[in-house]
């Protein structure tokens, strides 16, 4: 089985977790996170990714009820298992993209004052850290 | 690089090496030398260690598999990382270089059978492989996350040692002026040397024996299906992708006895230490370790670029986010313990990849959880300001009086767990209820097929096993070199030494 195509599923719920977290993060770096995450999800291993796309199925029914601010502020803070799990994921992805690319970047998401062109090399990771 | 072939869609060989890691590389260079002719097959791209950054999120995307996102499942699961690129984890990992443990091997060769493993022949075989990829400490200063280690072990009077490398420094260099001496620069330009070929981006689906030979049927390109594929027909084969991929492979071509059911890894938790000077190396990592607790529990510095430290402090973003500002002033550290757990690899029918599970033991939780408070400590000691254990609920340890409140709040199932040395999916011996291949890799019930790499280690070795898969790959070529020269066909002088021929 190849991999399923996530944009339309995980996209919109990474712009909402992203905003939720960073409210400062210009929207142009929000959107290069996201793709990047989406990326990232696209190329799992097929039985990972599978069950990724379908939790990002559920959370995009919840994101389209009333009320669904509340949901995602409660999918956000608690470490539900599984669903936690894709909260996780995509969280780490951006979170990893966001501070390698642009490193000064503050804990809300602004950038220091002069250093919105400064970026790194443009590179993190999910986690390459333990290196043996 | 000269020995790498187009992709075509029949091609012959006499041996057929999948994977070019620690196990591939060798076996090829070896076996090519000994005058077969060797086909190389890698899944991943060939990538030039100078147009990457080390651990950048651009070598994830470009040489590690699915970017670097891979788990195995489990409460926790546990993240892992695999190389996908000519060369695989040996041009992706930090190069610290343990001998094989002699202790272990033994234990391995009486546990589980081992015929003909004679300590003194893999001492022999490590003397080799040191000067082939040049064992070395760094001649002039390690970095400062490194000292760290030093200096935090020192304090606490624990056993610590600087452990050296795969690299090449300039005279009096620091550690972050090496160059690492990964299979792409030592045994993959061996083998082509002695006439070896490689088809790079190549994907072997899997293995049919016919009776004669074995066909190895592949995909090309990028994995998507897109590009037509092909197939190689080979006299013997050598499976070396590695702990997951060597049994997934195994698993798609019905060879299932003993596969993939023993995954032994090295787990390992974290946390990130705050300094009041500048510590942070982005691309390079500690070459100090703590071995006080080894070979239950390890201590050592992980990559630690802006990105890593952002993500090692996710789990508790609420009350560690105002950290990252600092970044530049922190590193991070991990504890690694040997594992009683297991872990499964399976080959689901229709599915491209294996599902990959891991269980951790009630011992290996409890020895997470000191370990975690054993490194806390020692970077206090260090003289870390502040200190952000990678669990969800940590609290922020500011001194020995927050040690007991960080270690009651641990548990292995909220903490993010990793690890990076997978082993032990088709264990070798002659313990037929135990092992998947013989005493010399090959896989039992099977004629035409061997296994060359981390899989065969019997148990996970408790230091990282590159050095020990290179000195049991050679060992195992020797032997097959020795077996099959009376019955291989002689090559006549001036032939050229393809390693394919289409």
């Amino acid at each position: 089985m190849r991999s399923v195509p996530s944009a339309p599923l995980v996209g919109p719920f990474a712009d909402r977790l992203l905003a939720l977290d960073f409210p400062a993060l210009e929207p142009a770096r929000r959107e290069q996170a996201i793709a990047f995450a989406i990326r990232r999800v696209d190329g799992l291993p097929s039985v990972m990714n599978v069950g990724v796309v379908l939790i990002a199925m559920l959370f995009r029914i919840v994101l389209a009820l009333p009320g669904n601010d509340a949901m995602l502020r409660f999918f956000a803070r608690t470490p539900l298992p599984l669903l936690g799990e894709y909260v996780r994921l995509v969280r780490s992805l951006g979170y990893a993209y966001i501070f390698e690319t642009w490193p000064d970047t503050r804990p809300d998401g602004s950038s220091p004052v002069g250093a919105s062109a400064i970026t790194t090399s443009a590179s993190a990771s999910p986690d390459p850290g333990t290196v043996e | 690089m000269s020995g790498i072939e187009p992709h075509q869609s029949h091609v012959r060989a006499q041996v057929l090496v999948v994977g070019s890691g620690a196990g591939g590389a060798t076996t090829a260079a070896l076996l090519a030398e000994a005058g077969f002719e060797v086909l190389i097959v890698e899944e991943g791209p060939w990538v030039d260690q100078d147009s990457v950054t080390p651990f950048s999120l651009d070598q994830m995307d470009r040489q590690y598999r699915s970017g670097g996102v891979t788990v195995a499942l489990g409460f926790p699961s546990i993240a892992y990382t695999e190389g996908r690129c000519a060369g695989g984890g040996t041009e992706v990992n930090s190069g610290l270089y343990f001998r094989p443990p002699l202790d272990v091997v033994d234990r391995w060769r009486r546990d589980f059978r081992i015929q003909g493993l004679d300590v003194d022949d893999l001492e022999s075989i490590a003397d080799e492989v040191e000067q082939a990829i040049n064992v070395t400490t760094v001649p002039g200063n390690p970095t400062p996350a490194s000292e760290i280690l030093r200096r935090g072990a020192a304090a606490l009077n624990w056993r610590h040692s600087e452990i050296p490398r795969w690299m090449k420094y300039p005279a009096g260099g620091d550690a972050v002026t090496g160059k690492r001496q990964s299979m792409t620069r030592t045994y993959l330009p061996r083998a082509f040397a002695a006439g070896a070929r490689m088809l790079v981006e190549t994907r072997v689906d899997r293995l049919v024996d016919n009776g004669l030979n074995v066909t190895a049927h592949v995909t090309y390109g990028d994995g998507t299906g897109r590009t037509p594929g092909g197939a190689i027909t080979a006299s013997h084969v050598f499976v070396c992708g590695g702990a997951i991929q060597t049994p997934a492979l195994l698993q798609r071509s019905g060879i299932r006895s003993h596969i993939g059911r023993t995954l032994a890894v090295h787990p390992t938790v974290k946390l990130t230490a705050k300094f009041a000077d500048e510590v942070n190396v982005p691309d390079d990592v500690p070459v100090h370790q703590v071995k006080e607790f080894a070979p239950d529990l390890s201590f050592g510095g992980s990559a630690s670029h802006s990105g890593l430290v952002a993500l090692a402090l996710t789990d508790e973003w609420r009350t560690f986010s105002t950290a990252i500002e600092d970044w530049r002033r922190m590193s991070i550290y991990y504890a690694a313990i040997t594992s009683e757990g297991r872990g499964w690899v399976q080959h689901l029918p229709g599915f491209r990849d294996p599902l990959v599970t891991y269980r951790l033991s009630h011992r290996d939780r409890e020895v997470l959880r000191s370990g975690l408070g054993r490194l806390a400590l020692l970077t206090l000691e260090a003289g870390a300001t502040e200190v952000y254990p990678s669990f969800r609920g940590a609290p922020v340890v500011r001194g020995r009086g927050d040690l007991a409140t960080m270690q009651q709040r641990f548990a292995a199932s909220k903490a993010s767990v990793m690890t990076v040395h997978l082993c032990s999916t088709v264990p070798m011996g002659e313990h037929r209820d135990r092992c998947g291949a013989d005493s010399f890799g090959k896989v039992h019930g099977a004629e035409r097929v061997w296994v060359n790499d981390a899989s065969l280690l019997p148990t996970a070795p408790g230091v990282n096993p590159q050095a020990t898969v290179m000195a049991f790959a050679i060992r195992n070529a020797r032997r097959f070199i020795e077996q099959q020269q009376p019955h291989r066909p002689h090559r006549s002088p001036g032939a050229t030494q393809n390693g394919a021929q289409v």
